[in-house]
């Protein structure tokens, strides 16, 4: 009788597991940025609050304006998406989803040429800021985020080198993809 | 007023009163036969009480007798098997050590997978690595490009690029 109410729990819980995993469809966040200083700065864009600090103390700039953006929903992992403004856009090619996060292509536009090309897995916890082109006085800066599952991300936000917890995580991942 | 079997129970144990036993014997119809049945009945008395009286135990046959039930009903209680509070068996002594030997050899190879998986000095896969990045070498022939993290809690990981050609402030055009 014990056992039996023993494996009962285990089976939930992977369940719930299973389930909670699967429903957790996130999105990458990407944005053209002109950071400059100036006079009177406006208020950050909301989806660079939590990062104002770091691109202060990276950059050296006090302003951070938003010419294009995108927000893309991964429900495959392998979608693509443009995030641009009137001169500049961000191509972005999702390769799959691996352990760390997303396998990317980036490719960003000046018109119809390809300024910069890079690769990049994107961390769920990590974003990536690429520094571009001096524009006039100020110096435009590309952002990508992956946002949602914001439990999870504060979670790992707080331990990102907890093995235990990454190893749950793995274990995890590993039955997600054994089962259909 | 006694009934005759109250009398005739009080007769045999010699219990009637004078008058009470002249009027009884004379209401018998057969005096010998009933005298016959009284001694009869006084012998087996007798003998009864003599056979079954209760048997007096001194201390010492009476601590060694309880000393003997206690003894088989230990023997008897470790010879059952051991019963759970709700009347379950399973959870026997060998099986918890069985259980604990397998949970803790599978807490063990668990571990060194995941310490085989993550190896020090590892680049932690919390970060976003940058693969592979160029900048096309025509239009910007002196670009570099490093890579480095953010040290605080952010763990933003930054491309930096360097020498790539300045453009006119109307590139910020939204």
């Amino acid at each position: 009788m014990e056992l039996r109410r023993l494996l009962i729990a285990v089976s939930v819980i992977l369940a719930i597991s299973l389930v909670s995993s699967a429903d957790a469809a996130q999105a990458v966040w990407s944005g053209l940025v002109i950071a400059e200083n100036v006079p009177q700065p406006a208020a950050i864009p909301p989806e660079l609050t939590k990062f104002e600090q770091t691109l202060k103390d990276l950059f050296g700039y006090n302003q951070f304006e938003l010419i294009g953006q995108s927000s893309k929903t991964l429900r495959t992992g392998e979608e693509d998406w443009l995030a641009s403004s009137k001169y500049f856009a961000l191509h972005v090619d999702a390769h799959g989803e691996n352990d760390s996060g997303y396998a990317l292509n980036l490719k960003l536009y000046k018109e119809k040429d390809i300024l910069l090309e890079t690769e990049a897995n994107l961390s769920r916890t990590s974003p990536l800021v690429i520094k571009g082109p001096q524009v006039g006085s100020g110096q435009l800066l590309l952002v990508l985020v992956v946002k949602g599952d914001e439990q999870t991300h504060r979670h790992r936000h707080a331990e990102p080198t907890n093995p235990i917890s990454a190893g749950w995580h793995r274990l995890r991942r590993a039955i997600h993809n054994i089962l259909p | 007023m006694k009934t005759f079997e109250e009398k005739w129970t009080a007769w045999l144990d010699g219990q009637l009163s004078s008058r009470e036993l002249i009027e009884f014997e004379s209401s018998l119809p057969d005096l010998a036969a009933a005298e016959a049945e009284k001694r009869d009945a006084q012998k087996l008395g007798a003998f009864l009480k003599k056979e079954l009286g209760a048997q007096t135990l001194s201390n010492e046959e009476f601590f060694s007798h309880q000393l003997r039930e206690r003894i088989a009903r230990e023997a008897e209680e470790s010879t059952r098997p051991r019963q759970g509070y709700g009347g379950q068996a399973w959870w026997t002594v060998p099986r918890l050590v069985w259980s604990g030997a397998t949970a803790l050899a599978l807490f063990v190879i668990f571990g060194i997978a995941m310490l085989r998986e993550h190896q020090p000095g590892e680049r932690s896969e919390y970060l976003t690595q940058i693969l592979n990045s160029k900048v096309d070498p025509a239009a910007n022939p002196n670009a570099t490009v490093s890579i480095f993290e953010s040290k605080n809690e952010n763990k933003v990981t930054v491309l930096w690029t360097e020498g790539l050609q300045s453009l006119p402030a109307d590139y910020a055009a939204k």
